[in-house]
């Protein structure tokens, strides 16, 4: 119970910190929202009454308050861009985008797991240097790289999959998969490279233990001592890892999703960027560290459901 | 010694030595015209004779360009990792050392900072202060100062708790001094190591800023840049892509080799 109440305070805690950081980053930095929203041709008298009434003239603390309070009630602003509600704005946007975290990361966990222990279970053998560089080329190229590639291989030159746009899921389930493909893959395969090699790092490190010449020892065929004995006890490491790389991928779509034109929370947030739109940047930035935070946390709870050591202490 | 000379780590330090010559020699051998003279007539040429890798949408030599950009690259990446070590250095060191409270309030601020994924803190700092390449660097310096840290004062946990410097402590040694003469030099390979791998890292950034316009402005030439650019010719001329990608995935795969060979040599965890 205690246990449970820490965690819950260390959560409200690090939100709270999540909070000012990103309101310091957008705040305490140079740039004016009211000229921005007008133009820097803009007439004094009407730049000073917008940033009456947009509150600019208030102190930090007490716009910082304004913000935190209006998110607090489930204020969360009006978009300068958009023109729309941020919070509903966002909840759209951040559908399109979970479609595209899940598949790559399916997409990785998938490739990465059985192409890391084929590496470790030959380790220093061909098998292991085609996996190993394979994996190095992997982590060596940027995510817009393999996008545009992605692109001229599968959207011109085969013209399997389309290399643009978003498409709801809930109205085209099909179709929508189609979108989220590509992006998905061009985040992915860095994922996967990152992942083959932890794979192979801790996988290498259970296979040379004890247990591990016990079962080999009392007669077990090698595919169920590789894939139910090691990979049971390699698999902790990989998924924290995979939890990690969740903010990576929060990063990379925003890259991804402007290529591809895909609308989701990174290519929102990317427009935001781009037009300083300051109440969507805070919020969104905010909404993705929270986001990323909070996926974390799930991590280390699913870790408690598959290792049943540390449900044990 | 003998460790480092692996195929890989040789691979990998002949890249970097190849493309840090080429970053620190471009803007002093390449006539400041030839890579920004723009001949209509010489758009999209494909890779040939007079043009070893092409030319691009503006009819500017590709080989230039790419040369030019890795002396931008370089530039960015180099003084970012510099610029993070700066902070992360202290900021893991004296949380390990000390431990206790000022060891918990620091590590909750950088894990707080963790949360925020590198790029996108790069990309705010960079957009709210204005893209130029000093606030590239600010940017991706301060995006990727937490990580460090964390590593860094790991490290010095474990070496504060060491026999020796706990005896030392115990004998009344100034704090100061313990840093300086223990704790340091015990910290340093990994932070080669990190430095190496950072530096990786912080060249996808800088060609991951400059790809969305908020990097390197041109008419500087930048490899996220010239992809950026390229996008719209794809079909008749993917060589425009395809140059400057090379050129990111050979550096980073390059630091990423002498990284890992490094970190099997220096990284006390590894051994």
């Amino acid at each position: 119970m205690t246990y449970i109440f820490n965690r819950l305070l260390s959560i409200i805690l690090t939100l709270f910190l999540i909070s000012v950081i990103t309101f310091a980053v957008t705040n305490i930095l140079p740039g004016d929202v009211a000229m921005m929203i007008l133009g820097t041709q803009s007439n004094p008298t009407a730049l000073a009454g917008l940033r009456h009434s947009l509150g600019l003239e208030d102190p930090l603390v007490v716009q910082y308050w304004r913000w935190m309070g209006g998110m607090l009630t489930g204020d969360f602003g009006h978009s300068l861009v958009f023109k729309v509600q941020i919070a509903t704005l966002l909840v759209q946007k951040l559908k399109a985008s979970a479609l595209i975290v899940v598949v790559s990361m399916t997409i990785a966990i998938s490739c990465a797991v059985p192409l890391g222990v084929w590496s470790a279970v030959y380790r220093n053998r061909w098998q292991d240097t085609v996996s190993s560089t394979i994996a190095l080329f992997g982590i060596s190229l940027p995510d817009f790289f393999w996008g545009i590639v992605l692109i001229l291989i599968f959207a011109r030159a085969l013209g399997w999959l389309p290399s643009s746009g978003f498409v709801d899921p809930a109205q085209n389930f099909p179709s929508a998969i189609e979108h989220a493909f590509l992006p998905s893959l061009a985040l992915g395969l860095g994922l996967m490279a990152q992942l083959t090699r932890v794979t192979r790092s801790t996988m290498t490190g259970v296979l040379n233990q004890e247990f591990i010449r016990v079962a080999r020892a009392k007669g077990l065929g090698e595919r169920v001592v590789v894939w139910r004995y090691a990979l049971a006890n390699a698999i902790g490491p990989v998924m924290t890892v995979a939890g990690l790389q969740i903010g990576y991928l929060f990063g990379g779509i925003i890259v991804v999703e402007s290529l591809f034109n895909y609308t989701g929370m990174g290519w929102t947030t990317y427009q935001a960027l781009l037009n300083r739109d300051v109440p969507l940047i805070q919020t969104s930035v905010f909404v993705i560290a929270s986001a990323v935070m909070l996926i974390n946390l799930v991590v280390d709870l699913l870790y408690f459901v598959v290792d049943p050591r540390i449900r044990a202490t | 010694m003998k460790r480092f000379i692996t195929p890989k780590g040789v691979v990998g330090f002949a890249l970097i030595v190849v493309i840090a010559a080429v970053g620190i020699a471009a803007p002093l051998v390449i006539p400041a015209d030839m890579a920004t003279r723009m001949t209509m007539s010489l758009r999209l040429k494909p890779p040939g004779f007079e043009h070893l890798l092409g030319t691009d949408q503006l009819g500017r030599d590709l080989l230039y360009r790419v040369m030019l950009g890795a002396h931008t690259s370089l530039l960015i990446a180099g003084a970012a990792v510099a610029m993070s070590v700066a902070f992360g250095l202290p900021l893991g060191i004296v949380s390990g050392y000390m431990g206790g409270w000022t060891d918990t309030a620091l590590m909750r601020l950088v894990d707080t900072l963790l949360s925020f994924p590198a790029l996108l803190l790069a990309l705010t700092i960079s957009a709210m202060l204005g893209p130029n390449i000093p606030n590239t660097i600010l940017a991706i310096g301060i995006a990727f100062t937490p990580f460090l840290a964390r590593i860094i004062r790991g490290e010095a946990l474990r070496v504060a708790q060491m026999p020796y410097v706990e005896a030392a402590r115990a004998a009344g040694a100034n704090h100061f001094w313990m840093i300086v003469r223990h704790v340091l030099p015990n910290v340093f390979p990994l932070v080669i190591v990190q430095a190496t791998i950072s530096l990786a890292f912080a060249i996808l950034a800088e060609a991951g800023l400059s790809f969305l316009g908020l990097g390197t402005q041109p008419p500087q030439s930048s490899w996220g840049l010239m992809i950026q650019a390229s996008r719209d010719y794809l079909d008749v001329a993917p060589w425009t892509a395809l140059v400057p990608g090379a050129a990111v995935a050979l550096s980073v795969l390059g630091l990423n080799m002498f990284g890992d060979v490094l970190r099997d040599v220096l990284d006390p965890r590894s051994r």
